[in-house]
């Protein structure tokens, strides 16, 4: 295989070279293989630049896209590169040092996650991702409760994986009601009130959303399902090392988290589930009985080790990420809208995770936003739906409307988010749309005064 | 962090020394944003600690920021080992467009 390469590459070089020096002798390639090394045609690239995707691109755009995920912590790395080397055993083993160091770490990991939410150790299963968790919960509970509940309640705005467990469940002959929000993205506690039922088995409402940032008043909703008994689940990825958590306080009986959203490693994350009251659910993945049953599958030591590492991280930076931060989406704010107008911001104001910024341009088309963008990793909405060109969901369960939902542009800002990045994506995102503007129609008639709602489109 | 309880405190020296190579190791990071985190992460703790006047959180202190350099020094060879062929626009583009 390697020689065969080698020989299509020689080819393909020497046909180059011959387009140079046609004289030159290609009868054996010992003689011409010195002189490909210097002649190399990569003096006529920018060295800077690559294309991708059919897109020229003159260096590593900057990031802020970390809703969709973040980077590892160097820290976090630091931690985890022990157990990809000569610490490779599987925590299970019970017979050897390989075994007993593993599952030690998977411990001390396990602590970690714990005590980032309030929990005990015990009560945290290790999974794949949020994304499992939320699929243990949903499906896993009612399975387990099927003779007696049938019906689950959860939110029009809830990641995709939740509203698919539903919908599966649907299928299986439950019942679920999709409880509407308001135009801020908040759930009305008085409609999930009366929503519940005697036979309702689950509530499962979103801590952080993932597209607009906005914070549910979880307190307020587990006093209602601890009032009615029923058991609570949230899914917490994006709220995890962000905002502080406390798995009593806010009375929840499941919540799943992830890794790679708080600057931990992907493949990984975790669900607690309360020990008193228990809440039981029924395993999806059958087998050897790993972490009590849940969630079978050997454990992945150092991806553990990794999310564990980010949590102690995330636990002992909060408070100065979260100022920066702050910082930091002012500056993003402060600076479009100096230079923009018709700039709105999806979601609630007061109650929402700083980090998540999600803007919609008026008289702008946002995927053509998006693609002049191209030194900024931003995206239009969750990284799950951004291949669609459907406008978000989320954006329209908010009652957004069509046009604005079209132009919605997420910022997601980090830990490693620095001030210069702002600027710049303050910057190329005014020029951007300014440019878009300019060529727009509708924003001449605005600018003229003529009410778009009022004009009838008429048809050819 | 054992040996922080009974350990003297650092000397002012010893302090800036560390200081000085956290500072030092950052700018070896190829990374932009790990760089100037490191950087911007190492002066804010320093001066978040500036005030420190018992023996005890002195030293402590000290000893979180030697396993702080230690990780670092470790990271960023790594970050230097794999380091991607096309650098970051802010590093190519450091001056804004105007």
């Amino acid at each position: 295989m390697a020689s065969k390469l080698l020989a299509s590459n020689l080819r393909q070089t020497l046909a180059r070279i011959s387009t140079f020096s046609p004289l030159r002798s290609l009868s054996t390639a010992a003689a011409t293989a010195p002189a490909l090394a210097t002649s190399v045609p990569e003096t006529f690239e920018d060295p800077n630049e690559i294309s991708i995707k059919g897109v020229r691109i003159s260096g590593r755009p900057l990031y802020l896209d970390m809703q969709a995920t973040s980077p590892v912590d160097p820290r976090v790395l630091d931690a985890m590169l022990p157990f990809y080397l000569s610490r490779f055993g599987n925590p299970h083993s019970r017979t050897h040092l390989y075994g007993w160091e593993s599952d030690e770490a998977v411990e001390t990991a396990r602590a970690q996650v714990a005590s980032l939410i309030g929990a005990s150790p015990k009560e945290i299963v290790f999974t794949s991702g949020a994304t499992e968790s939320n699929n243990i919960s949903v499906k896993g509970v009612l399975h387990f409760y099927r003779d007696k509940k049938r019906h689950v309640i959860t939110t029009q705005t809830e990641h995709k994986c939740v509203l698919d467990s539903c919908r599966h469940l649907q299928q299986e002959g439950f019942e679920v009601t999709y409880l509407p929000v308001g135009s801020d993205g908040l759930v009305d506690l008085d409609k999930l009130r009366s929503a519940i039922r005697p036979d309702t088995g689950l509530v499962s409402i979103m801590t952080v959303n993932n597209e607009i940032g906005v914070i549910q008043p979880m307190e307020e909703i587990g006093k209602i399902c601890k009032e009615f008994n029923i058991p609570f689940h949230t899914d917490a990825a994006q709220a995890l090392g962000k905002i502080p958590i406390d798995v009593d306080k806010w009375n929840v009986s499941l919540m799943s988290l992830s890794g790679h959203k708080i600057y931990g490693p992907k493949g990984v994350g975790a669900l607690y589930m309360r020990r008193r009251p228990r809440i039981r659910v029924e395993p999806q993945m059958n087998g050897g009985g790993q972490e009590r049953g849940i969630r079978s599958g050997t454990v992945p030591t150092p991806l553990v080790v990794g999310m564990g590492a980010a949590c102690e991280l995330a636990k002992k930076e909060m408070e100065y990420d979260e100022k920066r931060i702050t910082a930091l989406q002012e500056r993003l704010l402060n600076g479009i809208r100096a230079k923009l107008d018709g700039v709105v911001l999806n979601g609630s104001l007061e109650r929402r995770y700083v980090g998540n910024v999600n803007l919609s341009f008026a008289y702008v088309e946002g995927e053509s936003l998006l693609m002049g963008l191209k030194e900024v990793a931003v995206s239009s909405g969750s990284a799950c739906t951004s291949a669609s060109l459907e406008p978000s969901y989320v954006l329209r369960a908010l009652g957004v409307d069509e046009d604005m939902a079209h132009t919605s542009i997420r910022f997601g800002i980090g830990r490693f988010t620095t001030e210069a990045e702002i600027d710049r994506a303050v910057e190329l995102t005014v020029h951007q749309v300014e440019k878009l503007r300019e060529m727009s129609p509708l924003y001449e008639m605005v600018k003229e005064g003529i009410n778009l709602k009022e004009i009838q489109w008429s048809q050819h | 962090m054992a040996s922080a309880a009974g350990a003297t405190a650092p000397t002012r020296a010893e302090v800036l020394a560390l200081f000085r190579s956290l500072l030092r190791t950052a700018r070896r990071f190829s990374d932009y944003n790990i760089r100037e985190y490191t950087k911007r992460r190492t002066i804010d703790a320093f001066r978040h600690n500036q005030n420190l006047s018992d023996a005890a959180s002195v030293s402590t202190a000290y000893s979180d920021g030697k396993t702080q350099l230690e990780i670092a020094q470790r990271q960023a060879v790594v970050y230097q080992l794999y380091a991607p062929k096309i650098r970051s626009v802010m590093d190519i583009k450091p001056i804004l467009r105007s």
